[in-house]
């Protein structure tokens, strides 16, 4: 191994303390929550959400205008030594994204879980606030972290926090939920961690951009990400790893199972695009990469059968879930391996992350107007809801727009990445896998039809409600679902900002010292 | 941006507008009454923008170009979207939301004929199609809603088979750009030219409903309102038609691929004619005829594709701009006709008579002059021999429902129908009659060329043979088999129990890989498989 291989590649950019507020704006958040007492919870949350959303747009506005890797050398020390901050065009899209989630969370669940001058005081809303704060922390650092122990700690934090989240009411049902998830993800993450010791065993270093440069085929790093990678897995809840996922993101409130679907399962998923578009070599793990896209299949198909046949609106929406999950993973297939070939190793990176993003905004949406149907009905059996269009159009209109993404219609986020997974899959000469985004798209048509057609059918007599639905909380859902289908005005062809500071396009430090040059770039 | 190109412009902002417009309840009230303006700027598109182009600027990919084939189609569809508005209010009134379907619908129906990139002629495609099932499905019952079903599950599928086509073409395009043009320019060169031709002719094929992509077409229009059923059997259905002429890359002769598809449109002629016969409902057997004529006109782009015919995409456009107006019309006349009582029928039926059997070609009327258009491109072997009987059949589906139109009268013998259905109806029998003569010259010969005694001969003896033909089947009167509307699709269902089947199983393997100790050992399985195969293939 070179010596040189171990100084980190750069420097500290200006604007990285931009970087440590995304991390810790929330923390202050939780303190402040804690300090401030029941009354003002809401309030603190709200303000932290939205200087963290100003941190975030700051994050990405830098990456825009520089061009390359928003880096930061916490204390000063880089690599190996010190621990690095780093954005990338992707974690710039996750950051703003997530915070923009997050946000609208907040908006939706103002009334739900706040402070009730009239009732006892209670546990849930000061529960609530906190673990989305935390949740946001730790998918801040995994988003720009560096280091893999780091994101382990991350990881670690984004479990604790999340699983509380899936039983806040407390009742034994959601309780038996959270248990599964809790244990299913910390087997997940002590795969995860086993591979990170081996890993550190063998170089000396966890920074991703150092085991980049150094990283070839030896089987000890091979071993290692594939135990992490069947962490993650477990942790991302891909088929058929996904049993503790459909009762907890149906049982949770409304607003925590957006939040569990659109962003907290990427998290898990996001390490796992680091470790094999980062860490290991292009075209490595050639069959690897078709047996995830082979499991990514199977989500696919299994999710979307089940979500047609299930009799409840949100375990619907939980399948669907997994479903979505499964079209996240053929980027691996697709944007790596040795049939993955410029362009459309590009295109195929650029539909994954605007999958990733569409099915996020789609997602989170789609369960928040489950949690009105839910308020208004008192239950959210899809053969209730005959009539539903006239009693609440606009937030049947949220879940259409919603479902219009996750189906691939035009114009929307969902129908762009469809479109680029399909271009790659063809132009690889991988078709096999544009057969299963296809049935995957009619199936889902099939469920999103079944809620729709009572919905949107005429009856007799007005459906009677039993509670009364806020105007705000429905434009708040409109508002993501909205924003799914704008996605779908990203041009159709590789996103400039997505290879910014990507590590595929580095030099990488042969056995022998000598370098290797960047594959994919052409002379 | 020149005033052609506002038009077209204006063709889709203008419907658009009013749906936004529909979101104010104030404005929802008073949107019924107006609803046959919102097609008025496509007819003037079609008058006068001819050759425009239009293209948006980024982030809307949007690129809008009329050519005289999609002209004569825009023109009479907005023709027929402008009398189906007029008579839409009488049948509608209070039943629910239509208004906001029927303007989705418009502008995915004339919008196609405008699309000039992949993705916006995908976006207006899925517009018709989609927003279609709002205006089948009115009722709760359960009919109309097996239709409904049936309706949106073969749209979406033929959604699948356009959204494969439609990658493949912008891979076959230079540069992967989204012009249509030049797409189907590149498409005989490229590799995935066979599947993309798959794909298009079942995409398009089930929007036209070529035999056996058919059954959701009886269902939907015998279940849809009258005004709903004239303009989806009329207009949307071209949305296939215009397809077929843009994505078929007539340019280059593909012997193979056209003489399939003369196939499958033949088939489809003689099937509509056959399983129409058979039925008494005057919805259902205009459904059936519209089969027949699709088929029909599915013949005419089989023989062009096969001789790489440049001059077929135009009259085919022109035989399916009078479909668009005598097969709208005859709905309506159904409307009409069931309001009016046996004592003041003839006014409302006579126009009905002569445009009907314009459909098999009668002397003088806009069907003579559509069938001499394809004539051409037919030939005069087999196939065109063929083509001529097939019009006896269609003269003989005619008279079938001529038959069954007057039996379904008011049963009041002095009701008379509401004055502006009638004179909506009259206006547009006329101009089922007149618009192919006003746009003949602009396709082929000459008009005085049309009225030689031998063009009349040939028009006439398909007619005559169907006349007798329905005298036999008169004297066999109800001795005909019943065929339920939609035909195969009783053997279809079978095959779908059977997915649900399939459905069955996955669940019940989904719920044992639910079950912990499972799962547990997938996890371990999985993670010694990816090790090895990592380890393998390093």
């Amino acid at each position: 191994m070179s010596p040189d291989a171990l100084t980190f590649p750069g420097v500290a950019t200006a604007g990285g303390f931009w970087l440590v507020l995304a991390i810790i704006v929330p923390i202050f958040g939780i303190l402040g929550l804690w300090r401030a007492g029941p009354r003002h919870t809401e309030r603190v949350g709200l303000a932290t959400l939205a200087a963290g959303l100003v941190v975030a747009l700051a994050i990405g506005f830098q990456i825009l205008r520089s061009g390359e890797s928003v880096v930061y050398f916490v204390g000063g020390w880089a690599p190996p030594l010190g621990l690095a901050l780093r954005a990338d065009g992707l974690s710039g899209v996750m950051v703003v994204m997530t915070a923009i989630i997050l946000g609208a969370t907040g908006l939706y669940a103002c009334g739900q879980f706040g402070f009730r001058r009239d009732g006892i005081e209670r546990r849930a809303p000061l529960m609530f606030w906190t673990m989305i704060l935390a949740i946001w922390s730790a998918l801040n650092l995994i988003f720009l972290g560096d280091d893999l122990f780091n994101l382990y700690v991350a990881l670690e934090l984004l479990t604790f926090a999340a699983v509380p989240l899936v039983s806040l009411d407390g009742s034994k049902a959601t309780m038996q939920a959270a248990l599964r998830y809790l244990v299913f993800a910390l087997i997940g993450s002590v795969l995860y961690l086993l591979g990170t010791a081996m890993i550190y065993g063998a170089y000396g270093t966890l920074d991703i951009v150092l085991l980049s440069r150094m990283a070839g085929t030896e089987t000890v790093l091979l071993v290692a990400v594939a135990l992490m990678t069947l962490g993650l897995i477990a942790k991302t809840a891909l088929f058929p790893l996904h049993l503790w996922l459909p009762p907890a993101h149906a049982g949770a409130p409304a607003a925590a199972s957006a939040v569990l679907s659109a962003l907290v399962v990427k998290g898990s998923f996001f390490i796992i695009l680091r470790l094999w578009f980062d860490v290991l070599p292009p075209g490595i793990g050639e069959i690897g990469v078709q047996g995830l896209g082979t499991l990514g299949a199977g989500a696919i198909l299994f999710g979307s059968v089940l979500a047609l046949r299930q009799p409840r609106l949100k375990l619907l929406i939980a399948y669907s879930t997994v479903a979505q999950i499964g079209y996240l993973f053929l980027v691996f297939p697709l944007a790596t391996g040795s049939g993955a070939v410029a362009p459309w190793e590009q295109i195929a990176w650029t539909g994954g992350v605007l999958q990733l993003a569409s099915h996020a905004f789609a997602k989170a949406g789609m369960f928040m107007a489950a949690g009105l149907i839910y308020d208004a009905l008192g239950h959210d059996r899809i053969d209730g809801f005959a009539g539903l269009g006239k009693a609440l159009p606009l937030t049947v209109l949220t879940f259409g727009l919603a479902g219009m993404s996750l189906l691939g219609l035009p114009p929307s986020g969902g129908f762009s990445a469809k479109w680029l997974m399909l271009s790659a899959s063809l132009g690889e000469g991988q078709w096999w896998w544009a057969i299963v985004i296809i049935l995957g798209g009619l199936i889902a048509a099939g469920y999103i039809f079944r809620v729709l057609a009572p919905a949107l059918g005429s009856v007799d007599q007005p459906l009677a409600l039993k509670g009364k639905v806020s105007r705000r909380r429905e434009c708040v859902a409109l508002s993501l679902a909205v924003i799914a289908i704008l996605l779908g005005f990203v041009p159709l062809k590789p996103s400039e900002t997505l290879q910014i500071g990507r590590l595929v396009t580095v030099e990488r430090v042969m056995p022998d010292g000598g370098v290797a040059p960047a594959p994919g770039v052409q002379p | 941006m020149t005033g052609g190109s506002a038009l077209l412009a204006l063709t889709l902002a203008l419907p658009l507008l009013m749906l936004l417009a529909g979101l104010h309840p104030a404005w929802r009230a008073r949107l019924p009454s107006l609803l046959w303006l919102a097609p008025v700027p496509a007819l003037a598109a079609a008058l006068f923008s001819s050759g425009s182009i239009l293209a948006l600027p980024p982030p809307f990919s949007l690129t809008l170009a009329l050519d005289r084939p999609g002209a004569f189609l825009l023109g009479a569809a907005a023709l027929l979207w402008i009398a189906g508005g007029l008579s839409a209010p009488a049948y509608l009134a209070g039943k629910g939301r239509y208004v906001a379907w029927w303007l989705m619908t418009l502008i995915g129906s004339l919008g196609v004929f405008l699309a000039d990139d992949l993705v916006s002629f995908y976006l207006l495609f899925s517009l018709v199609s989609l927003a279609a099932y709002g205006l089948v499905v009115f009722d709760a019952t359960p009919s109309v809603r097996r239709a409904g079903a049936v309706y949106i599950g073969l749209a979406v599928l033929g959604e699948a088979f356009l959204l494969v086509a439609f990658v493949l073409l912008s891979q076959a395009s230079p540069e992967g750009g989204l012009s249509i043009g030049k797409a189907v320019a590149a498409l005989p060169g490229s590799p995935w030219r066979d599947v993309t031709l798959a794909m298009i002719l079942l995409g398009f094929g089930l929007k036209m409903a070529l035999v056996p992509l058919h059954v959701w077409m009886p269902l939907s229009y015998t279940a849809a309102p009258i005004p709903a059923a004239a303009v989806l059997s009329g207009a949307a259905v071209k949305a296939g038609v215009i397809g077929m002429i843009r994505f078929l890359p007539f340019s280059t002769a593909l012997p193979a691929w056209g003489e399939a598809l003369v196939v499958i449109g033949l088939v489809s002629a003689f099937f509509g004619v056959a399983i129409g016969i058979t039925q008494k409902n005057p919805k259902t057997i205009l459904a059936y005829s519209s089969i027949s004529q699709m088929g029909v006109i599915a013949t005419v782009l089989g023989m062009g594709l096969a001789s790489g015919s440049t001059a077929a995409p135009l009259d085919v456009a022109f035989y399916a701009a009078h479909h668009v107006l005598v097969k709208g019309g005859l709905f309506l006349a159904i409307g009409v006709v069931a309001a009016t009582g046996s004592r003041r029928l003839w006014p409302v039926f006579l126009p009905a008579a002569i445009i009907a059997l314009g459909i098999g070609g009668l002397p003088f009327t806009g069907g003579a002059l559509a069938k001499l258009a394809v004539k051409d491109v037919l030939g005069y072997g087999t196939v065109g021999t063929i083509a001529a009987f097939s019009a006896a059949a269609s003269t003989l589906l005619m008279l079938h429902f001529l038959r069954r139109l007057a039996a379904s009268t008011a049963r009041d013998p002095e009701a008379v129908a509401p004055t502006r259905l009638v004179q909506v109806w009259w206006a547009v029998a006329l101009l089922a009659v007149a618009l192919p003569w006003a746009l003949y010259p602009f396709v082929s010969g000459s008009v005085a060329d049309v009225i030689s005694p031998a063009k009349i001969w040939d028009s006439a003896w398909p007619v005559a043979i169907g006349a007798v033909l329905f005298i036999l089947l008169t004297r066999i009167g109800d001795r005909m088999p019943t065929v339920p509307a939609g035909d195969i699709l009783v053997a279809a269902e079978r095959l779908l129990l059977a997915s649900a089947r399939l459905g069955d199983g996955m669940v019940r393997i989904e719920a044992r890989l639910r079950e912990w100790p499972v799962a547990g050992a997938m996890l371990l399985f999985l993670a010694s498989c990816l090790a090895a195969a990592m380890f393998w293939a390093r």
